[in-house]
């Protein structure tokens, strides 16, 4: 009996089913980590919080990924549960105002710079990310899937737990707010 | 929420639908019949696409905060610890009863006893740990060389080991001790409480193997009582011990709902020698059980590595069989 082999490492070339999928879910990570920070990024317009769900995103991934179809969309998959992480995260309201409050401050980088005749474009902007920001929370979300990361309706539906329809209706009305809160500015 | 009064109701989410480009073919038609000649919602339909060219600026802006790098190797290197700690699991038949064996990157983590088929006692899942998964495919192996070894028709099973299961660092020196153990020999649990330099830890080396998450593989079925009795196993199941004891060429006899391992029908070794003899050899049969180790056969004891006393030649006078 190997006396010393308590804690020996796996030799490599030990075959475990895992491994390759475990290779695969770095493959993953890689390919989703960016975007799906910075979906969280726009959601929570806080950096640490969006550090903070996007690893909670992909932990979970991760234990779940074995159990994902073949051919499963994995990128509709990792937005469906940084979306659900992300409107946990807004359960507490006081968590909410203070990220609305972020977005509207949220200026462009180098705004202040531009000519004077990008100022009033600039006014426009800034009224609009704290339209975007003021948004109730699913038609926020939905918005940012469709307008800034181009999901499919279907896919924002999942997500949402809403049909797709619903998903449609979201984004469509928070297009309706923004083109309101901009009047007299186009 | 209104609609802006401007636009015609009738044609709105089609308009909207096509300012953001989303119109199909059809709502595109009627979008262009109609603001051909209502001028309010040819304006509606210019300042939603100033507003969806805005969206679009702000997609293609920078973010603040935007720079994920140090995000993703915090992750990665969490990835890491959790794959360590993950294990795959199986249950599989054996001769004796179900078993299941858990295995992480690191080798095997967990081998126990189900006694009864399918049920996951609460203990055994609390060493699994949340993240586990049932994973026959990285098992299949194990289960067939667990079973190879019960069946007497292997005598080694040389897996990786993953110690994440052991609870304390003394009980991993009692399990390595134990695991040095050769096929087919007992010791005593004072034997091992000695050899890991503690003899006074009798009752908590037994404690230790109690614990032992890795039964069969690490050999806790070949430490007995100082009387030569087994003593215990697996909970209530001592009748399993002296099975694994069998196969490797042990006898035991029955006494008193437990099983006993007769020291005059053992072959016998010193420690720290290196020739085994008949027990009744020079002042053998005095010394405690805790400076002996036994063997069955001298077949045992010579696969592991010991050569026949010179004096009472156990290889031209064998005990009885």
């Amino acid at each position: 009996m190997a006396g010393s082999s308590v804690s020996r490492p796996v030799p490599s070339g030990v075959s475990m089913g895992r491994v390759m999928a475990e290779d695969a879910f770095e493959a993953v990570v890689a390919a989703h980590h960016a975007e799906i920070r910075r979906y969280l990024l726009r959601i929570t317009a806080r950096a640490s919080d969006a550090d903070d769900l996007s690893q909670e995103t992909f932990l979970r991934a991760f234990r779940a990924y074995r159990a994902l179809p073949p051919g499963a969309n994995v990128r509709a998959w990792l937005f469906t549960i940084a979306t659900n992480l992300g409107r946990n995260h807004f359960r507490g309201l006081s968590r909410r105002r203070r990220a609305y409050a972020e977005v509207a401050q949220h200026a462009p980088a180098g705004a202040s710079e531009r000519a004077d005749g990008q100022l009033l474009a600039d006014e426009a902007r800034k009224r609009m990310e704290r339209v975007i920001g003021a948004l109730p929370e699913k038609q926020r979300m939905a918005f940012i899937m469709r307008k800034m990361h181009e999901l499919e309706y279907t896919e924002i539906g999942a997500s949402l737990r809403c049909s797709e329809e619903s998903a449609r209706a979201h984004v469509f009305q928070a297009l309706r707010k923004i083109r309101r809160g901009l009047e007299g500015h186009l | 929420m209104r609609t802006p009064r401007s636009v015609c109701d009738e044609i709105e989410p089609d308009l909207l639908a096509v300012a953001i480009g989303e119109a199909s073919a059809r709502a595109v038609e009627r979008v262009d019949g109609h603001v051909a000649t209502c001028r309010s919602c040819r304006e509606e339909l210019g300042h939603y696409r100033v507003v969806d060219g805005m969206v679009g600026d702000l997609r293609a802006a920078p973010l603040t905060g935007e720079d994920g790098t140090l995000a993703r190797a915090e992750l990665v290197s969490r990835l890491a610890d959790l794959r360590s700690r993950m294990v795959g699991y199986g249950i599989f038949p054996s001769p004796l009863g179900p078993v299941l064996i858990a295995r992480s990157e690191h080798g095997v983590a967990l081998v126990q006893y189900l006694h009864k088929a399918g049920a996951i006692p609460g203990h055994v899942r609390r060493l699994l740990g949340e993240d586990a998964v049932e994973d026959r495919a990285a098992t299949e192996t194990l289960s067939a060389e667990l079973v190879e070894y019960l069946e007497g028709r292997r005598a080694r099973l040389d897996w990786p080991l993953d110690s994440g299961r052991m609870r304390s660092e003394f009980q991993r020196r009692v399990l390595e001790a134990t695991a040095a153990l050769p096929y087919g020999a007992v010791a005593s649990y004072a034997g091992i409480a000695a050899r890991i330099g503690a003899p006074s830890a009798v009752r908590s080396v037994a404690q230790a193997l109690r614990w032992n998450p890795l039964p069969i593989v690490i050999p806790c079925h070949r430490v007995i009582g100082s009387t030569g009795a087994l003593t215990g196993y697996a909970g209530k199941h001592v009748e399993l011990k002296q099975r694994l004891l069998a196969v490797e060429g042990v006898r035991t006899v029955a006494a008193h709902h437990d099983f006993k391992v007769r020291r005059e029908a053992m072959y016998t070794l010193m420690d720290g020698e290196r020739e085994y003899c008949v027990p009744t050899c020079g002042s053998l049969s005095s010394q405690p059980l805790s400076v002996l180790t036994l063997f069955g056969t001298r077949e045992r004891a010579e696969a592991a590595g010991f050569s026949p006393c010179t004096s009472c030649r156990p290889d031209l006078h064998p005990l009885p069989a």
